[in-house]
């Protein structure tokens, strides 16, 4: 029973669109209620013979809930629940770990993504953590990713950064005030910060630009300052 | 209008707007004229805001046109070859590689912690059902073997259908291996004749895949015969023994099957 409410999260988190913790009691409470002294009595085992599992510092699903379900995604599939928003509650599915080199088993297209989005939220990161679009397309624009131009490798680019990778929670934007038309900012999105840390974004600038992170003194002092 | 040129860090034009503006404050009596004050004063901040943020960028000494570039060297630009020129003369000339974006994903993929997605569920709806490949002795028994197909009527919600989708195939799939084993009790299933779609790969993939399931919840095991090959049969239902049922060896195995060997 446990495992129909993992395969609910694992479809749900197909699409990278942040899950809805209504959506997750909807879908699998009947099964859920059922299981639940068991899956506790399970966990609790599974506790005592591991000596106590890292547990994510999200809540999840709750007060009385799931450090069982956490405890079970970790276990069997090294993912890690986290909350990211509270009204209402949502979550993302990650990793526990960065993947190993060479361990990708995902497609080329989702590679490309995260390489152009890896890129963008470099350069976010690099210039203040906010940045106009304008000054993002103008960098992208370098990188011959044009906005108004069918890409080969990505399409419809501008859908892909406005729309995906923002409904993704990689990105946010926002309004910026009294302009005309209409211009946005853009900083990293809560899943962004989940999933990956400004730290290991600042490595990937250094090792592109063959420099040590210390190069950037005030990014560098940021970097190590998050948790 | 000229937002961009008083953005400018070496430009004046902010700090002469607000002086002009001062100015002419002195000479407003009327409402709308102070209006006008107030607005220009929001949008002055909101610029003044903006070069505040420039500056913190410029001390921090990140070339952006320098990341690009070493970016692109990075994806394995080629220099030598000169591509049409674009329009805008900034645009560095050379041919950019058609695996260009994979090489900085491939790099990209060890930074971020990312659940990896299952894609071939997404599949589940396209053919019809997966026929498992029978043995030739057994073909009469095989329509009642055949459960019913999986109907998927209307897509009401893509994500709950598509778990719906899992779950029945998964069912399906253990009423299959059920009913040849009521039909046969001691002619055990090849696990590959079981899974193979000979004429998919993807299916072949997704039985796999749904098989796993049966294989973690006990619902079905795999053993070795006397040639080492792994046969499947369905775990009789145990009431309150399932915790004994499972105290026989959980162990994980990786099956790896590519297209070649597939064929």
């Amino acid at each position: 029973q446990v495992s129909e409410l993992v395969q609910f999260l694992l479809v749900k988190d197909q699409k990278k669109i942040p899950i809805k913790r209504a959506d997750m009691l909807k879908n699998v409470i009947r099964e859920y209620k059922n299981a639940y002294s068991e899956i506790v009595n399970r966990a609790g085992r599974t506790l005592q013979e591991v000596g106590g599992a890292r547990q994510g510092n999200g809540r999840v699903l709750g007060g009385h809930t799931p450090r069982a379900l956490t405890l079970f995604l970790l276990q069997v599939f090294g993912l890690q629940l986290v909350e990211i928003g509270i009204k209402p509650h949502t979550y993302i599915l990650i990793n526990n770990l960065p993947r190993a080199e060479g361990e990708c088993l995902c497609r080329d297209k989702e590679k490309e993504k995260m390489g152009l989005l890896l890129v963008i939220l470099s350069f976010i990161f690099m210039k203040g953590n906010s940045v106009k679009d304008s000054a993002l397309w103008e960098f992208l624009h370098l990188l011959r990713v044009y906005p108004g131009k069918q890409h080969r490798v990505f399409g419809d680019v501008r859908k892909l950064v406005t729309e995906e990778f923002v409904r993704q929670k990689y990105l946010e934007a926002t309004p910026i005030p009294l302009t005309d038309p209409p211009e946005f900012k853009y900083q990293w999105g809560p899943r962004a910060e989940k999933e990956i840390s400004k730290k290991d974004v600042l490595n990937f600038v250094a090792k592109i630009q063959a420099k040590d992170p210390t190069f950037w003194a005030s990014q560098y002092s940021e970097a190590e300052a998050k948790p | 209008e000229n937002r961009e040129a008083m953005l400018n860090s070496k430009s004046n034009r902010l700090t002469e707007a607000l002086e002009e503006a001062n100015r002419l404050f002195d000479g407003v009596c009327r409402a709308r004229e102070a209006a006008l004050d107030a607005q220009f004063l929001v949008i002055a901040s909101s610029i003044g805001k903006e070069k505040a943020n420039e500056l913190h960028s410029e001390m921090s000494a990140f070339d952006s046109t320098a990341f690009a570039e070493d970016l692109l060297t990075f994806m394995g630009i080629n220099r030598t070859e000169v591509e049409e020129a674009d329009d805008s003369e900034d645009v560095p000339g050379g041919f950019l590689p058609s695996d260009a974006w994979q090489t900085v994903g491939e790099e990209a993929l060890k930074y971020f912690r990312r659940a990896p997605t299952f894609h071939y569920m997404m599949g589940s709806f396209k053919s019809e059902p997966p026929v498992p490949k029978q043995r030739i002795e057994r073909q009469k028994k095989a329509s009642r073997g055949k459960a019913e197909r999986a109907m998927p009527a209307q897509l009401k919600k893509m994500e709950e259908s598509h778990q719906e989708a899992t779950e029945k195939e998964v069912e399906r799939i253990l009423r299959i291996l059920q009913t040849h084993f009521e039909d046969d009790p001691n002619t055990p299933i090849s696990f590959f004749d079981f899974v193979i779609d000979p004429n998919s790969f993807a299916r072949t993939v997704e039985n796999m895949f749904h098989v796993s399931f049966l294989i973690r919840d006990g619902l079905a095991k795999i053993k070795l015969d006397e040639d080492e090959l792994p046969i499947i049969e369905p775990t009789k239902p145990s009431g309150e023994g399932e915790e004994d049922s499972r105290a026989g060896a959980r162990n994980q195995v990786v099956i790896s099957l590519d297209q070649k060997e597939w064929k």
